[in-house]
């Protein structure tokens, strides 16, 4: 079973340095198996735990977003991503 | 062209890592003074390429974090933040994956690391955004790092105290080399806002930038003449031009000497004429070192540090307290203008909500943010009230980005709702805070008559004036070779503002960087500009150089700099005249 949620950027830099870090972290830190696709510019679905995907996916603030989750923690994981994008991708998130 | 100041003649060493292959073939192309090479092995190679791949690449995920750590310790938050995506990238599973899947397809270690980030690099260099674009050069200096890892080279660094030659030299590199080691910069690409230039301009040696064809052209040369302030460098120079550098190295060595002899001295010209040389700080911290530097106050207390890297807006209390330190610093006698936060636009915040805008520098910055966001410059304005009152002090205070008459009206009235707001709780307040402006933007130099009768002084920021003048961003590298104030048609709008200030009787001030030149020093100066303010380093060079001429010569200089078609005929002028009165025998050598 696969879960995915679509998703809106909404911060001011769209998924660019700190940014895509906290996104690429968040998503390391479950079993499952993540993807991001950048839905407005028709890139991807690439490996949503790698920095350099994510980066090349090229999202800009407003893009809408796909991501999916394929794993034990699933659920959890689209959940984060989902709280994650809510909160416009904070760069300040305690990251351990 | 000129990066940073300073004159060397010393051994050069090409840094070659971050450009082209990287590869071990490459690295040692560039290898002056590396100690190990590619053809001592490294461990295990053979046994298992891949492991080595994976053990190298954790080896600078961990390098490049250390190295954020150190940045963020030195308060450098911006270059924490590159290595730390560089650190991700090291480790980055689709990049190894690529490397791995090289190697087994039986391709040479080394080569698929490189090959495998220059592919990463090339898919980030194409996408439409320049700040991703930006980041491919990150990923194969990480490549690169990776590389001389694995082949057990040690960073490539020299031996021996030399000159730097590069296309360009990445921060990871820049931050990396031990600062005795580095007597200058000479690079290729760059610009004079590259990092390698503030680098350098820290650690106080020579760097030039925009130097085309340099890499191709030192082929073969072991030794390289620079000149930071000219921008001229020669190639194995003959003993005849070496002796001719050292003795500009020398005159260098004197003349910054004598100028630090005058310190403590108000800024004025050999026959008296007065200028107010002051200091541009960045927080409270950087007071003392101002006042060490003789400056007689603040031209520009600039108060982004309170508002990035934040997820809201500081609140009035969290401003009030590194105001108030900094005017309790400076004191009552001593003028300290405060700058309203000039953000927005390419300093864009989350807390903002701004849109992303096409043309940043042309959008909503600074005051154009009280449109949407007028407390944010209320509160800012509060808090200053509410600093000087318990310091005691007459706060002055401009605003950025001043377009028109009714943005300098705008600021008026957001000062008297600030204060009217900060008296009704009771506070002692002063009875005036001094209001200006930046005059940055053409229409208020143009304007500047009007603008005069409402303000209390002026302070032009060059950079931005340049850069709105010759319609030039002044972040793109290509466009450097526009970004010269001394440029005559920012003369003339400087001129402009000083008559239009003078019909009412209110000073003018420069906070650019031209301010801390001691060549533009002297050509504002002639314009009629009562202060300059600079960076704490650059006050010495700036009154030394003002104290070696005449109100009449300054004059005569200004006169003449308007008249000229070109910066370079500008610059001329000026080191003609510094090289005339003795002073700037260093700073003078034949155009």
């Amino acid at each position: 079973m696969t879960q995915s949620a679509e998703l809106e950027v909404r911060n001011d830099v769209g998924l660019h340095a700190r940014p895509a870090a906290t996104f690429v972290k968040t998503a390391a830190r479950f079993k499952a198996a993540i993807t991001i696709s950048n839905l407005t510019a028709g890139k991807g679905p690439v490996n949503a735990k790698s920095l350099l995907a994510v980066l090349g996916c090229g999202v800009a603030s407003g893009h809408r977003i796909m991501v999916s989750a394929e794993g034990e923690d699933e659920e959890a994981a689209i959940a984060a991503m989902r709280t994650l994008a809510d909160r416009g991708f904070p760069t300040d998130m305690p990251q351990n | 062209m000129p990066g940073a100041g300073g004159v060397v003649v010393g051994p050069i060493w090409r840094y070659a890592g971050g450009t082209g292959g990287g590869t071990a073939g490459s690295t040692a192309a560039g290898a002056h003074g590396a100690r190990a090479r590619a053809g001592t092995e490294g461990p295990d190679h053979a046994a298992d390429p891949a492991a080595a791949i994976r053990a190298a690449a954790d080896e600078a995920g961990s390098q490049l974090e250390a190295l954020a750590a150190r940045m963020r310790d030195l308060g450098r938050g911006d270059e924490a933040g590159i290595f730390d995506a560089q650190a991700m990238m090291a480790t980055d599973p689709e990049l190894l994956d690529a490397a791995v899947a090289g190697v087994q397809a039986g391709a040479d270690p080394a080569a698929s690391v490189t090959a495998a980030a220059a592919a990463a690099a090339a898919t980030l260099a194409a996408l439409p955004d320049e700040l991703l674009a930006a980041r491919a050069a990150d990923v194969r200096d990480v490549g690169a790092r990776i590389v001389r890892l694995m082949n057990g080279v040690a960073m490539d660094l020299p031996d021996a105290p030399a000159v730097a030659i590069a296309d360009d030299l990445p921060p990871s590199v820049a931050a990396e080399l031990p600062p005795g080691l580095l007597l200058g910069i000479a690079l290729e690409g760059g610009s004079a806002t590259a990092h390698a230039v503030i680098l350098s301009r820290g650690l106080g040696i020579p760097a030039v930038v925009g130097a085309t064809g340099l890499v191709a052209a030192a082929g073969g040369a072991t030794t390289i003449a620079m000149d930071g302030e000219t921008g001229e460098l020669v190639l194995d120079p003959d003993p005849a031009e070496t002796a001719e550098f050292a003795g500009r190295a020398a005159a260098l060595a004197a003349r910054r000497l004598a100028a630090a002899s005058l310190r403590g001295r108000p800024g004025a010209t050999a026959d008296g004429a007065r200028v107010v040389l002051l200091a541009n700080i960045g927080g409270p911290d950087e007071a003392a070192r101002a006042i060490d530097a003789g400056a007689e106050g603040v031209g520009l207390f600039r108060t982004e540090f309170l508002f990035m890297k934040r997820q809201s807006a500081p609140t009035e209390a969290e401003q009030v307290e590194p105001y108030r330190r900094v005017f309790e610093a400076f004191g009552p006698e001593r003028q300290v203008v405060v700058r309203l936060a000039d953000i927005g636009g390419d300093k864009g915040l989350p807390y903002l909500g701004l849109a992303p805008e096409a043309n940043p520098f042309l959008g909503v910055r600074a005051i154009r943010l009280a449109a949407g966001s007028r407390e944010l410059l209320a509160t800012q304005l509060r808090a200053i009230w509410r600093a000087a009152g318990r310091a005691g002090v007459t706060p002055s205070v401009m605003a950025p980005m001043v377009t028109t008459l009714a943005d300098a009206q705008l600021l008026l009235d957001l000062r008297d709702e600030a204060r009217a707001a900060v008296a009704a709780s009771g506070e002692p307040l002063p009875a005036r805070m001094e209001t200006g402006i930046m005059v940055e933007v053409p229409s208020a130099a143009i304007m500047a008559a009007e603008l005069a009768g409402v303000v209390d002084f002026f302070s032009i920021g060059t950079n931005d004036l340049t850069q709105y003048t010759l319609a030039a961003d002044r972040s793109n590298p290509a466009l450097a070779y526009l970004q010269d104030a001394l440029h005559p048609a920012v003369l003339r709008l400087v001129a402009a503002v000083v008559a239009g200030a003078d019909g009412a009787g209110i000073p003018v001030a420069v906070c650019g960087e031209l301010a801390g030149d001691p060549l533009g020093a002297l050509v504002l100066m002639g314009l009629g500009v009562d202060e300059l303010s600079a960076d704490a380093g650059s006050l010495d060079g700036v009154r030394a150089a003002i104290a070696s001429v005449t109100r009449a010569q300054l004059a005569e200089l200004a006169r003449r700099a308007l008249a000229a078609t070109d910066a370079a005929a500008v610059r001329l002028l000026a080191r003609d005249l510094l090289a005339r009165v003795g002073s700037g025998a260093a700073a003078g050598p034949r155009g």
